[in-house]
């Protein structure tokens, strides 16, 4: 269980841009029961963070593909557990209509393990059973949770119907960080964006260093489009970044 | 006088004169200098040298192996982990190739770059011409990814001399069977990357160039390859088709080769997964076709947990052996270990240092079935990496792990520190994945010797670059002894040719 690590992509997805700061206190979304939607369905969640870090991402959900995407940078993070033990990752890049698909080696070679049940509910599925259950919120079937792991206080608006948080907010030295859900994404909308970023020209991880004529790549070789140092999805030893390392 | 009766027992009549500076030696060194383990080897190997005698007869078969990115510190390091997983000190041992009697240093630059990739530096060996990066198997009259350029360019290779004198074919490889260093055996091609139609031009396709999946199966020289045994099943099916282990084709044409490949080729054969692969009677098949990945097959350390099971380069290797060497006119085999390559960008020494092993066994289990009188064995790399192995770890240290000094009381306890205070390993790269904006990572409690540690890197880089020192080429067999001192890459092909008498050129 390596929770903390979709947080961290979440991070790293985020630190490729610069945000304007967007202080509307917005509502949690209800999602209506006549969507009756299902853990199991097409959909996404927009989410908006707030307090000291800003920012837009989008979970999109089709069967068993999880992506988070940055609409500001265009740049997604793909996951694919229809072989569950055998996951596949994507990186996005919309602006350059590329893509990186990474096999289950090259996960390996990374060193990035992952839960498709981590993945699937915004990195809360295992949280959520180190906080506290406080009772109902205020939206159908959604439930408050609340706790400190790690020196971390943490709050979640858990929606049952979802399986993901409308709401959570993270803690750490009196700074607040907060990802609220802003809007459900219709199924129509994530087929469409799913559909297009698999039209995009691909390239295997693996094959990247023997393309380096090619700009794009020569960019991500050199300047590490890619996981290394500090934005790396593990650390300097080749472990995985856990809560501790979220900064 | 001192004898050494084990070195008098391996001479003959015909080492007279080596015995003689032998026994002049051990008059004027001391005991403990000639009757040391050291000293007997050394004598031994002289003098299996000197017994040696030179198969200059004609070779029927060639096996030509390539461990893509297996420069010299890979071996060395293979070699040490190989010895190490036996038990032993490691530094002893021998890569089966390393006990070759021939080798030489090839010179691995392309016409247009000092580091090459697969594409140019395999293109010298199998055509006997250096050409650009990123092209396969056409002369650098082209220009890269331009269809119309290369027409007319294109180079003859071994493999297809070799199917135009009746000889049987075939090509293996932990990769993708379109990627570069397989592709260039059969392939003709000014991009390396159009692999599927879908990766191609329009001037490619309106100027009727063919991907390289395509011209495996349908522009197959002579009559087809007889074995093509790899990963990269996608390019070879359609894109409305999601194959058995989840992923989905590549092609735009809609030809589905895998198919054509049964259709095209008599008494034909396609397998994707091990249970397949191992139901193959060889007997009754002559046009075997194996796909075990979408992609790149695994690397060797992860191969056990495939969904639909994969076979070793080794088990490769033997079964195309048995199909090729039905054919009574012999054989061209090129056996790939293609994720050497791989697991150096990747910046992971440990996943490289496995699959080099791999590729040790492969040759293995090809000494293990041919004749040497009549088959010329051929193991090379297409290029390095920036791989070193660096400090003064004492004899023995884990070849993955941080560097002890011998002189250190508390070996296990008390690594080297550098400069910054750190330890550090004896394996790392100069660029990399690996590699840290700012201080170094303290290693201490870091086990280093863990399948997906990576390899501590200077330049930090999305993905660790080739290198460009010389490759080392080792060879047995008819025509072995070709290979001397220094040479270009592409003389590797006109050794291949005069031995086996391709008729690519008179000598
Ligand atoms: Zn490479």
């Amino acid at each position: 269980m390596k929770f903390s690590h979709s947080i961290c992509a979440l991070f790293t997805l985020l630190s490729c841009s610069t945000f304007a700061a967007n202080d509307t206190q917005s509502l949690p979304v209800c999602p209506t029961t006549s969507h009756q939607l299902s853990h199991n369905d097409t959909f996404g969640v927009q989410y908006q963070l707030s307090g000291a870090q800003h920012g837009t991402l989008q979970l999109l959900r089709s069967q068993a593909q999880t992506a988070y995407y940055n609409p500001e940078n265009g740049v997604a993070e793909w996951w694919n557990f229809a072989i569950a033990d055998h996951p596949s990752f994507i990186r996005v890049f919309a602006k350059h209509q590329r893509r990186i698909d990474y096999y289950t080696g090259d996960l390996r070679t990374l060193n990035i393990k992952v839960s498709q049940a981590e993945m699937e509910s915004f990195a809360t599925a295992q949280l959520l059973k180190q906080l506290s259950h406080k009772g109902p919120a205020t939206c159908d079937g959604s439930q408050v949770y609340e706790g400190d792991v790690k020196q971390m206080h943490y709050r979640v608006i858990w929606s049952d119907e979802l399986g993901l948080p409308l709401e959570l907010s993270i803690t750490h030295n009196g700074q607040t960080k907060q990802w609220q859900a802003q809007k459900l994404i219709p199924a129509n909308e994530v087929e469409l964006t799913l559909s297009r970023w698999q039209q995009f020209s691909d390239t295997d991880y693996a094959d990247i260093g023997d393309n380096e004529t090619d700009p794009f790549l020569a960019q991500m070789i050199n300047q590490g489009f890619v996981e290394h140092s500090e934005h790396a999805v593990y650390d300097s030893k080749g472990k995985p970044m856990h809560g501790e390392h979220i900064h | 006088m001192k004898t050494l009766p084990h070195v008098l027992a391996a001479l003959t009549a015909a080492v007279a004169t080596a015995l003689v500076s032998q026994t002049a030696n051990a008059a004027v060194l001391p005991d403990y200098q000639t009757q040391s383990g050291w000293f007997t080897a050394g004598a031994d190997a002289v003098a299996a040298k000197v017994a040696q005698v030179r198969n200059t007869a004609g070779a029927k078969n060639v096996i030509l192996f390539v461990g893509d990115g297996m420069g010299v510190s890979t071996l060395t390091a293979a070699r040490i982990y190989q010895g190490q997983a036996a038990g032993n000190t490691g530094e002893e041992n021998r890569l089966s190739f390393e006990t070759f009697p021939y080798s030489a240093l090839a010179k691995t630059y392309s016409v247009n770059q000092q580091t090459p990739d697969s594409a140019p530096t395999m293109t010298a060996m199998i055509t006997g011409v250096k050409t650009e990066d990123g092209m396969l198997s056409v002369s650098a009259d082209s220009i890269r990814g331009n269809c119309l350029s290369s027409k007319g360019n294109e180079l003859k290779t071994t493999l297809e001399l070799a199917e135009n004198l009746g000889k049987s074919t075939g090509i293996i490889s932990t990769a993708r069977l379109t990627h570069a260093t397989p592709a260039a055996t059969y392939a003709h091609s000014p991009e390396r990357n159009w692999e599927a139609d879908s990766d191609m031009t329009t001037e490619a396709i309106n100027n009727g160039c063919h991907d390289i999946a395509y011209q495996m199966v349908m522009d197959a020289p002579g009559d087809g390859l007889e074995v093509a045994l790899g990963g990269g099943r996608s390019y070879f099916l359609p894109n409305t088709v999601t194959d058995g282990e989840g992923s989905r084709g590549r092609r735009a044409d809609g030809n589905d080769l895998t198919a054509k490949w049964s259709e095209n080729f008599s008494n034909a054969a396609y397998v994707w997964n091990q249970e397949q692969f191992d139901a193959i009677d060889t007997a009754n098949v002559d046009h075997l076709l194996g796909l075990f990945q979408g992609s790149h097959m695994q690397y060797e350390a992860d191969r056990a947990d495939d969904v639909g099971g994969e076979p070793s380069l080794a088990e490769m290797t033997s079964k195309a052996i048995d199909l090729l060497a039905k054919n009574d006119q012999g054989y061209f085999l090129m056996v790939e270990g293609g994720r050497i390559d791989h697991a150096h960008h990747a910046g992971n020494a440990s996943r490289a240092l496995q699959d080099t092993v791999a590729l040790s066994d492969a040759v293995q289990a090809a000494m293990d079935k041919v004749d040497l009188s009549d088959t010329l064995i051929i193991v090379t790399a297409d290029h390095s990496h920036t791989f070193t192995i660096a400090g003064y770890p004492a004899r023995g240290n884990p070849i993955l792990g941080l560097v002890h000094a011998p002189e250190d009381e508390a070996i296990a306890a008390a690594p080297t520190r550098a400069g910054d205070g750190m330890p550090y390993t004896t394996l790392g790269y100069a660029n990399g994945p690996g590699a840290k904006n700012g201080a170094r990572a303290d290693l201490t409690a870091v086990d280093t010797t863990d399948v997906e540690f990576l390899q501590q890197a200077q330049v930090p880089m999305s993905s660790e670059t080739h290198a460009a020192e010389d490759v080392a080429i080792y060879a047995t067999g008819p025509g072995a002894y070709l290979f001397q001192g220094s040479v270009e890459q592409n003389v590797i092909f006109h050794v291949i040719n005069q031995a086996a008498a391709l008729g690519g050129t008179k000598y």
